[in-house]
C-alpha cells in the first residue's frame, strides 16, 4: 500500500515539474516573435558586431603602433633584432591599451547602430532568401539534366565491408552534393546585394562614430564577417541566438535567464513531454510491467528517451522517423517470417538464412538476365520462393526428427548453409559484370541494385510522397501490410488453425487427429519462403544485395525484433511483428545520430545493436526455460 | 569382429570422415609432412588447453559451453592490464593468470546462474550470451578503458580515436611459457616412447591388463619407433622444437580432468549430467553443481586464452575471442565427442584433426580450385557443419531411442 502511495506522490511531483517546464517553455516560445524577443536579438546583434569590429579596430591600431615603433627604431639606427624587439614591445603595449580603453560596451550609445543593423538585417535576409531560392532552382535544373546520376554511380562498392558502412552510405545518399561551381548570381540577387551594401555604408558611419581608430579600409575587410554575423540563410530565433552567443553577444543581455528560457523554450517543452510520459509510467508501473514485461518497457522508454534527446540536439525528428519507417518496412517481412515458425511449434526460426539464401539467388538471377522493374521483382520473388519451398520442406523434415532442440540446431544449420553458400558465391557461373568482380573470381560482396536497370527502391518509391521532410514509402508499407494480411488470413484458414494448435500444444493436437509433422513442415516452409521474399524487400530498399557472411546474423535480428514486439518462443501475433520491428528499428535509427551527437565518431550504436538484439533473445530463452517442450 | 568394426565406424562417423578429409586435403595441398607437423605442434600448444576446458560442462549435461568466449574475454582483460603495467616475462604471465582466475570465476558464476534459468537450451543460450558479452566487452574496451580509466602505455590507445587500439602488443610476455624449456623433437619423441613402453610393461607386470592387449600396445609402439627411423620421416621432424612446459601444462590439465571425475564433485557432475531429476532426488544441489561446472570451464578457458595469446605475442583486441567457442566446440566434436560424452583423448584427437584440416584446407583449395578463399570458406563451413551434424545426430539418436522405448513398451 505504501508502495502505491509513494508511486502516486512521485508521479504527481513529476507531473507538476513537467507542467511547470511546459508552461515556461510555451511562454518562452510565444515571446520569440514579440517585442521582448526582438529586443534580446537586437542587443545581442549589436554587441556581436561591436566585438567583431572592435577586434578589427584593435588590429589596425596595433598595426599603426608597430609601424611607428619600426620607423622610430630605424631612425635611431638599431640592429635588426633590436628593431624586432621594439616592434613586438610596441604591439604588445598597443594591444593592451586598446583592448582596455577601446570602448566601454555598457555605456556606449548604440541606438543609431541598432537601427542601422536592423535595416541591414532586413536587407540581408531578403538577399539570402533570394540566393537560397536561386540555388534551389539551379540544383533542380542540374538534377533534371541528369548530371547527378553520374556522381551517384561513382560510389565505390568495394569499400563497403560492414553494415555500419552501409548505414553511413545510406545516410549520405539523402543529401546529394551538387557541384555549385557553375552557379551564377541572378540579377535580382545583385540588386538585393546592392541594397544591402548601401545599408552597410550607414552601419559603417555609425561604427566609425563609435571607434575613432577605425578607417574605411578596415571596415571593407570586415564586411563579409559582419554580414555573416548579422544574417544567415534560413535564420530563426534559435540560430540567430546561437550565432550571437558564439560571437560573445550574450554579455549584452540584461536578463540572461529570460533570454535562455526564450531560446530553449522548445527544449523545455520536449523535456516536459518526456517527463509526463515518465510520470505515466511511474503511475501505471505494475500494470505496464504485467502487460509489456520488463525488457519491452525498457526498450520502449529508451526509444522515447532517444526521441527527446534527438529533439534536444535539434536533429530532424521527422527525417529520422521517416528513416525508421523505411527500415521498419524493409525488415518487416523478415520478421514476419518468424510467425509461422513460432506458430507451428519450431520456435524462433534462427535458420532463416536458409530462406534468405534462396531469395538472394532469385535476385541474382533477375540481375543476371537483366529483368528489371516490377517484372524483375516478381521473378526474383517467385524463383526465391520456389527454391525456399524445396529447402524449407527438407529443413522441416529435418526439424521433425529433432523436436525439442530446434533452436540450437537451426542456428548451426543456418550458419553452415551460409558458409556453404560462401563457397557457392565463389564458384557459381554468373556472368554479368554487375555481379562478378571485374578481376578475380566470384561474385561481389555487395551488389548494387540500380534503380533504373534492376528493382532497387522499387517498392520504396512506388506512390511515395513527402510532407515536410517526412517521406512515406507508400509502396513498401503497402507490401508489408499485404504480406501481414496474407499471413493473418492463412492463420484463420483450416490449415492455419490446425498449425496453431500444433504450436500451442503438440500432444493435444496429436490427440485430435492433426498431422503434427505435416503442419510443422508447412510452417517451416512458409517461414523459409517469407525469408526469401523478406531479403528481396530488404535488398531493394537498401539498394544493395549483401552476399557471403552478411545473412548469418539476420535470423537473430529478426528473432529479436519479434521478441521485442511481445512474442515468446511459443506464441506470437501479427501485431508483435509490427510493434517489434518499429521499436527495434526505431531505436537503431535514432541511436546512431544521437550517439554521434553525444560522442562523435563512436561506434556505440553498433554496440547497442549487439546488446539489444542478443539481450532480448537471452531474456526470451530464460522465459521459455520453464516450460520445456518435450 | 566385423560387426564391431561397423559399429565403430558408425559411432565415430564424424571422426572417420575427418581423417579421410585430412588425408585427402593433405595430399592435394602438396605440403611436406615436416611443415604440417611444425604448424600442428604450434597450433596444438596454443589451442589444446581451451578444447580441454569444454569437457566438464559436457559431462555435467550442459552441452558444449559456447560461453567460453567469455573466459577468453577475461584473459584479454588481464592481458591488457599486464601490458599497461609493463610486467615482463614469466612474471607478467603469472600475474595475468592470477588476474584471469578471479575475473573468469566471477563471469563463470554469472553465466552459470543464467544458464540455470534456461535448462535444456544451454548451448544456444551460451552462444547468444557470448554475443551479448561481446557487446559489453566492446563497451568496456571502447568507452571505459582508455577514457574513464586512463591507459598510459604507448600503443595501447591510439591518438585521435576512442578506446583501446585494435591490436595489443604483448612482446613483454610473448612466449614466456613456451620459451621456458624447449626440447628437440627427437629427444622428446624418444623420451615419450620410452615412458609409454615402460608404462605398458609395468601395467602388464601388475596384471592390470591382459598380456594380449599389452602385447598389441607394445607392438604398436615398437612399430611407430621403427617407422620413425625411416630417414625421410625423421628428417621432417628433427628440426622441430617442443615447448615442453606448455605441453606439460596441457598434460596436467588432462590429469586434472581425470582426477576431478574421481572426486565427489566429479560424481555429482556425472549424476547431474545423466538425469537432473534423479540427481536432485539423490540430494545433489543440481543448480550449484552446474554453476561450479561452468565456473571451472570458464576459468580454464581464460587460462587457455592466455596460453594462446602469449604464444602469438599479440592479439586482436576486438576479434581474438570471437571464434574461440566455435573452433573449440568443433574440435572436440571432431574427436568423436558428443554433446553428452567427452574424454581427454577425444579432445586431443579432435584438436589434432581439426587443426590439420585448418592447415591444409586453404592450400588444397587453392590447388584444386585455384582460389585459396574456397579453402578458407570450406574450413569455416566445416566448423559450423560439424557442430550442426553433431547436434542433429545427437537429437536424432535421442529421438529414435525414445521411439524404440515407446515401441518396446507398446509391444509389452
Amino acid at each position: 500500500m505504501g508502495n502505491k502511495k509513494a508511486r502516486a506522490i512521485a508521479s504527481v511531483l513529476i507531473f507538476v515539474l513537467a507542467a511547470a517546464l511546459i508552461v515556461t517553455g510555451a511562454v518562452g516560445m510565444s515571446q520569440r516573435d514579440s517585442q521582448t524577443g526582438d529586443e534580446i536579438l537586437t542587443a545581442m546583434r549589436t554587441r556581436s558586431v561591436l566585438i567583431a569590429t572592435g577586434e578589427g579596430a584593435v588590429e589596425s591600431y596595433v598595426a599603426i603602433a608597430a609601424d611607428e615603433a619600426r620607423a622610430a627604431a630605424q631612425a635611431a639606427g638599431a640592429s635588426m633584432s633590436e628593431i624586432r624587439e621594439a616592434v613586438a614591445a610596441a604591439e604588445e603595449e598597443a594591444r593592451n591599451n586598446s583592448s582596455a580603453n577601446l570602448l566601454d560596451y555598457e555605456t556606449a550609445d548604440t541606438t543609431g547602430l541598432d537601427a542601422a543593423l536592423e535595416t541591414l538585417n532586413a536587407a540581408l535576409s531578403d538577399y539570402r532568401a533570394e540566393e537560397a531560392a536561386a540555388q534551389a532552382a539551379y540544383i533542380a535544373e542540374m538534377e533534371a539534366s541528369g548530371a547527378l546520376d553520374q556522381t551517384e554511380e561513382e560510389v565505390d562498392t568495394s569499400q563497403i565491408t560492414s553494415e555500419a558502412d552501409l548505414d553511413a552510405m545510406l545516410a549520405e545518399e539523402e543529401e546529394v552534393e551538387v557541384d555549385m561551381s557553375g552557379f551564377v548570381a541572378t540579377e535580382r540577387m545583385n540588386e538585393l546585394r546592392a541594397i544591402a551594401d548601401e545599408q552597410y555604408a550607414s552601419v559603417c558611419t555609425e561604427l566609425m562614430a563609435l571607434y575613432d581608430t577605425l578607417d574605411q579600409e578596415a571596415l571593407d575587410t570586415l564586411e563579409s564577417t559582419i554580414f555573416d554575423i548579422v544574417s544567415q540563410a534560413g535564420d530563426d530565433f534559435a540560430s540567430e541566438y546561437d550565432r550571437f552567443a558564439a560571437a560573445g553577444g550574450s554579455a549584452a543581455l540584461e536578463n540572461g535567464l529570460q533570454a535562455r528560457i526564450i531560446r530553449y523554450g522548445d527544449d523545455l517543452i520536449y523535456v516536459g513531454i518526456g517527463l509526463i510520459l515518465a510520470g505515466l509510467v511511474v503511475f501505471f508501473y505494475p500494470a505496464l510491467i504485467k502487460k509489456l514485461g520488463v525488457p519491452r518497457m525498457i526498450i520502449g522508454l529508451f526509444f522515447v528517451l532517444l526521441c527527446v534527446v534527438a529533439l534536444l540536439y535539434d536533429l530532424s525528428l521527422s527525417g529520422l522517423m521517416s528513416n525508421t519507417l523505411v527500415r521498419m518496412g524493409m525488415n518487416s517481412i523478415l520478421v514476419l517470417a518468424m510467425v509461422p515458425g513460432i506458430q507451428c511449434g519450431i520456435g524462433l526460426n534462427l535458420g532463416l538464412p536458409i530462406g534468405i539464401v534462396g531469395g538472394l539467388i532469385g535476385g541474382l538471377l533477375a540481375i543476371e538476365w537483366q529483368i528489371g522493374g516490377w517484372l524483375g521483382f516478381l521473378f526474383a520473388c517467385v524463383v526465391g520462393m520456389a527454391i525456399s519451398a524445396v529447402t524449407g520442406a527438407l529443413y522441416g523434415m529435418l526439424l521433425n526428427r529433432l523436436k525439442g532442440s530446434e533452436m540450437s540446431v537451426t542456428t548451426y544449420v543456418g550458419f553452415s548453409i551460409v558458409s556453404l553458400m560462401c563457397i557457392a558465391w565463389l564458384v557459381l557461373p554468373f556472368n554479368s559484370l554487375e555481379l562478378r568482380w571485374p578481376l578475380g573470381t566470384g561474385l561481389r560482396n555487395t551488389i548494387v541494385m540500380s534503380d533504373s536497370t534492376s528493382f532497387g527502391h522499387l517498392l520504396d518509391n512506388f506512390l511515395s510522397f513527402s510532407i515536410g521532410g517526412f517521406t512515406v514509402p507508400t509502396g513498401l508499407l503497402l507490401f508489408m501490410v499485404l504480406c501481414c494480411y496474407l499471413v493473418w488470413l492463412f492463420m484463420r484458414s483450416r490449415t492455419g488453425v490446425a498449425m496453431m494448435a500444433v504450436g500451442n500444444n503438440r500432444r493435444f493436437a496429436e490427440a485430435t487427429g492433426v498431422n503434427v509433422d505435416r503442419m510443422r513442415i508447412i510452417g517451416t516452409m512458409i517461414s523459409t519462403m517469407l525469408g526469401a521474399v523478406g531479403i528481396l524487400v530488404y535488398s531493394q530498399s537498401y539498394g544493395f544485395m549483401q552476399l557471403y557472411t552478411a545473412p548469418r546474423q539476420m535470423g537473430f535480428v529478426a528473432a529479436s525484433a519479434i521478441l521485442i514486439g511481445g512474442a515468446s518462443t511459443s506464441r506470437c501475433k501479427i501485431s508483435h511483428v509490427l510493434i517489434g520491428t518499429f521499436l527495434f528499428q526505431g531505436v537503431l535509427t535514432l541511436g546512431m545520430p544521437v550517439a554521434n551527437a553525444l560522442v562523435p565518431q563512436s561506434t556505440i550504436s553498433e554496440t547497442m545493436r549487439i546488446l539489444i538484439s542478443n539481450g532480448i533473445i537471452l531474456y526470451a530463452l530464460t522465459k521459455s526455460g520453464g516450460d520445456q517442450r518435450a | 569382429m566385423r560387426k564391431n568394426v561397423q559399429t565403430l565406424l558408425r559411432d565415430n562417423a564424424v571422426t572417420v570422415m575427418f581423417v579421410v578429409l585430412c588425408v585427402v586435403s593433405f595430399f592435394f595441398s602438396g605440403q611436406s609432412l615436416g611443415y604440417v607437423a611444425y604448424e600442428l605442434l604450434g597450433r596444438l600448444s596454443r589451442n589444446a588447453f581451451i578444447v580441454l576446458a569444454l569437457i566438464i560442462p559436457i559431462i555435467a549435461g550442459m552441452g558444449i559451453n559456447f560461453a567460453i568466449t567469455i573466459g577468453a574475454m577475461a584473459a584479454q582483460i588481464a592481458a591488457l592490464w599486464v601490458t599497461e603495467w609493463q610486467i615482463p616475462g614469466l612474471g607478467g604471465f603469472a600475474v595475468a593468470a592470477l588476474m584471469t582466475i578471479p575475473i573468469a570465476a566471477l563471469f563463470g558464476f554469472l553465466i552459470g546462474k543464467l544458464l540455470n534459468r534456461m535448462k535444456g537450451q544451454e548451448m544456444i543460450g551460451g552462444l547468444i550470451l557470448g554475443y551479448f558479452a561481446n557487446g559489453l566487452y566492446q563497451l568496456l574496451f571502447l568507452f571505459i578503458f582508455g577514457n574513464l580509466i586512463p591507459l598510459h602505455t604507448d600503443g595501447l590507445v591510439i591518438m585521435g580515436s576512442t578506446g583501446v587500439a585494435n591490436t595489443i602488443d604483448l612482446h613483454r610476455i610473448a612466449s614466456s611459457l613456451d620459451g621456458l624449456w624447449r626440447l628437440n623433437f627427437n629427444t622428446a619423441f624418444y623420451i615419450c616412447m620410452a615412458a609409454a613402453i615402460v608404462y605398458c610393461i609395468v601395467r602388464m607386470a601388475l596384471k592390470k591388463v591382459s598380456a594380449k592387449k599389452g602385447g598389441i600396445a607394445l607392438g604398436v609402439l615398437v612399430a611407430v619407433l621403427a617407422l620413425y627411423q625411416i630417414p625421410a620421416i625423421k628428417s621432417g621432424f628433427s628440426s622441430l622444437n617442443i615447448p615442453v612446459v606448455t605441453f606439460a601444462v596441457i598434460g596436467l590439465l588432462c590429469l586434472a580432468n581425470v582426477a576431478i571425475m574421481r572426486t565427489r564433485l566429479g560424481q555429482q557432475f556425472r549424476a547431474v549430467g545423466q538425469n537432473m531429476t534423479v540427481a536432485n532426488a539423490a540430494g545433489i544441489n543440481v543448480d550449484r553443481t552446474r554453476v561450479i561446472a561452468i565456473m571451472i570451464s570458464t576459468v580454464l578457458a581464460g587460462l587457455g586464452q592466455l596460453i594462446y595469446v602469449q604464444n602469438f605475442g599479440l592479439f586482436q583486441t576486438y576479434g581474438a575471442h570471437e571464434q574461440v567457442g566455435l573452433y573449440a566446440g568443433a574440435a572436440i566434436l571432431v574427436g568423436g565427442a558428443s554433446i553428452v560424452r567427452a574424454t581427454n583423448g577425444q579432445a586431443l584427437l579432435g584438436c589434432i584433426l581439426f587443426h590439420t584440416l585448418f592447415i591444409v584446407a586453404p592450400l588444397a583449395g587453392k590447388n584444386l580450385f585455384g582460389d585459396a578463399a574456397i579453402g578458407e570458406y570450406f574450413r569455416v563451413f566445416i566448423s559450423y557443419g560439424v557442430i550442426a551434424l553433431a547436434l542433429v545426430l545427437h537429437a536424432w539418436r535421442g529421438h529414435s531411442a525414445k521411439r524404440d522405448l515407446r515401441a518396446l513398451s507398446e509391444k509389452e
